[in-house]
């Protein structure tokens, strides 16, 4: 099964954890870190240190919820991301972006005037003791984020299975937010008097939970610098200086609850939820449209390799008979120079070119047969019968080569209108690649042939051989009209068949054998007409 | 031109398509020279020709026995019978192989007639 990583060739990723970041993004980082200084400026200084506080019990409960929506969303968008790219480090800022959103759950039922006057539950400490767990577990996560996502090659990806992973990363943090709201309520008689009543900080707060989370911050802030790399590393700078920035300003101008500098931090603290979400939606846009384009440029290609190869036929096919005309004429010519013309064997000459001239035109008229998609040659076919047939035919060449091949017959297949001789040519066409792609190999040979009934689709026919498989560059060129890799092939015969199976509405594709070699598989329509988009 | 006469070098063309061969052989012949023609390079490793030829005009692409293949061949007897190599369809790959076999000539197909006789010309000249 293909995934986005792997889909996309090297250095075209285009998601946020890998792209570096552009200029305008930088750009737009640089003002929010100034817009908020100003903010900050504004606040602390003037005119709003003399306002007295004002009190509104629906703004907390709002703030939580619109917190949690964003910081799931973006825990969910990562998690995703991680199981495409597999890097550790977006784990580990997935289940931080998770941590964010479970522990504003405590947070809320604690905060006095919400959903009682003291609060639900807990005492008079335990929402900034929450407050702490919150920032300083969130900045923890981002510098074990920082760590980890430049730690060795090796350690960097994860390789086992992305589901385990993810649920034992989600039940970790659920753990951990468990276990500090059980800490930050039921240990509240234990902890430093950092409020003084429900609104009004002690300075104590600076030293128990202002300056923890700032040191943390600080700590974050140099590792990510240092470390950067990807947008998603500037856009966690960003975050980081946010929450920093909410230290003084939750103590200046005013250390009391719903002040300016209060409300202040909240919308900061909004900002830097839904910065990282904002940004990753904006990748996805970005990505979508992407991967349209490279889809549209891609099926441009095939067309193209298609028209590519039927040049190449007629030319190859045209050129024998011309070949011939021209050695004719210029060979009558000659009998008719000499001194004694030679008048029987110029006219055996001229005759043999009127004969390919008219076997240049037949070859013309059935290549167009063959590309007009005529369906008046079609017949009812019975793919079992015609892969009996086409292994009959090969059967002394795997003798010969020791090769053993298996059958396996799909049962109830539908009947498909097909052109027998073209599709023969098809499936002899991939048995002889098969056998050459043995031939110079140790180990087992074995050569199996499978048909199997496509429900809305028709057949498929997949011929499997324990070769060399094919070189991951050589599998976009495989289908194009004189690329081989055989010594002296002429790089014909993939790329006519290919034409053939389109020109039946089928596609023909080649893909990895388990453990070694290739497989070649190919569909066929029931009708035998092609699908809409070739 | 070559004198038409029964010293004249005799001149083997193989091809399986036998307008080709047909039309090769009419060209040969027009020039003075003695020819023989066979449809695949095993009939010709069978025949007597095998120590007459003077010089081999093969087509590359043939079932079983490619071109490159009886020029091989050929050298590994110990027979250095010029020859002279045709495509209808050439890549650069084949085109090496050709030469590195020690082909006088690689020609695509269709061929000028005056460039064949002048291969002739030196592949006998060589001999």
């Amino acid at each position: 099964m293909l995934n986005l990583a792997t889909m996309l060739p090297e250095g075209h990723h285009v998601v946020l954890s890998r792209l570096p970041p552009g200029k305008a993004q930088k750009r737009f980082a640089i003002g929010i870190v100034g817009v908020i200084l100003g903010v900050f400026a504004l606040i602390t200084v003037d005119p709003f240190s003399g306002v007295r506080p004002v009190r509104i019990d629906a703004f907390i409960p709002a703030y939580a919820t619109a917190m949690f929506v964003n910081d799931m969303i973006t825990a969910v968008l990562l998690f995703s991301q991680f199981s495409m790219l597999r890097s550790r480090a977006l784990l580990v800022i997935a289940s931080g972006y998770l941590f964010t959103a479970l522990i504003l759950v405590p947070w809320i039922l604690t905060f006095p005037g919400t959903f009682a006057p003291t609060g639900l539950i807990g005492g008079r400490q335990s929402p900034s003791a929450l407050y702490l767990f919150w920032h300083a577990g969130f900045v923890l996560f981002v510098i074990v984020y920082a760590l980890s996502k430049d730690s060795k090659l090796g350690m960097r990806q994860w390789h086992g299975t992305v589901g385990p992973a993810i649920g034992k990363s989600v039940a970790a943090t659920v753990a951990i937010v468990c276990i500090v709201s059980v800490v930050g309520i039921a240990g509240e008689p234990l902890l430093p008097q950092v409020f003084k009543d429900s609104t009004r900080f002690s300075p104590l707060w600076l030293y128990y939970v202002g300056a923890p989370i700032a040191s943390l911050c600080v700590c974050a802030l140099a590792l990510l610098w240092t470390r950067r790399s990807s947008a998603l590393d500037l856009w966690l700078m960003v975050v980081v200086y946010l929450y920093l920035i909410e230290v003084p300003l939750s103590y200046y101008p005013a250390p009391v609850r719903f002040s300016a500098g209060f409300y202040a931090v909240r919308v900061i603290g909004y900002v830097s939820s839904s910065l990282v979400l904002l940004v990753l939606l904006y990748e996805i846009i970005m990505m979508y449209s992407q991967l349209g384009l490279r889809a549209q440029r891609s099926e441009r290609e095939a067309r193209l390799t298609t028209g590519d190869a039927v040049t190449a036929t007629v030319a190859h096919e045209v050129r024998q008979p011309l070949t011939a005309m021209i050695a004719n004429a210029d060979a009558s010519i000659n009998f008719l120079n000499r001194a004694t013309p030679d008048l029987e064997m110029a006219r055996q000459a001229l005759r043999r070119i009127v004969s390919d001239g008219h076997r240049t035109a037949s070859v013309l008229a059935s290549i167009r047969a063959i590309y007009k998609r005529e369906l008046q040659s079609r017949v009812d076919l019975d793919v079992n019968v015609l892969i009996v047939e086409a292994l009959a035919l090969v059967s002394g060449d795997l003798k010969k080569h020791r090769i053993l091949s298996r059958l396996y017959p799909g049962t109830a297949m539908p009947v498909v209108k097909a052109d027998l001789v073209q599709i023969r040519q098809v499936l002899l066409n991939l048995l002889t690649n098969a056998i050459d792609a043995m031939t110079s190999k140790d180990g087992p040979r074995t050569l199996s042939v499978k048909s199997e009934a496509c429900a809305g689709v028709g057949l498929m026919v997949s011929v499997s051989d324990t070769g060399d498989g094919v070189v991951p560059g050589d599998i976009d060129r495989i289908f194009d009209p004189l690329f081989t890799t055989k010594r002296e092939g002429m790089g014909m015969g993939l790329s006519i068949c290919r034409s053939i199976v389109e020109g039946h509405g089928g596609r023909l594709w080649v893909s990895p054998n388990t453990p070694v070699g290739a497989v070649f598989q190919f569909t066929l329509h029931v009708d035998g007409s092609a699908p809409t988009s070739v | 031109m070559p004198p038409n006469s029964n010293t004249s070098p005799v001149i083997t063309i193989i091809d399986d398509d036998h307008s080709v061969l047909v039309a090769t052989q009419f060209l040969v012949m027009s020039f003075g020279f003695e020819t023989r023609a066979f449809s695949s390079a095993e009939q010709f490793l069978k025949s007597s020709s095998l120590d007459e030829t003077a010089c081999l005009i093969s087509d590359v692409h043939m079932p079983r026995v490619s071109g490159i293949e009886l020029q091989k061949m050929l050298r590994s007897q110990g027979r250095n019978i010029p020859t002279i190599l045709m495509t209808a369809f050439s890549n650069e790959n084949v085109k090496s192989l050709a030469i590195a076999g020690g082909a006088v000539c690689f020609l695509i197909k269709p061929f000028d007639s005056k460039t064949l006789l002048g291969c002739i010309t030196s592949a006998l000249g060589r001999c």
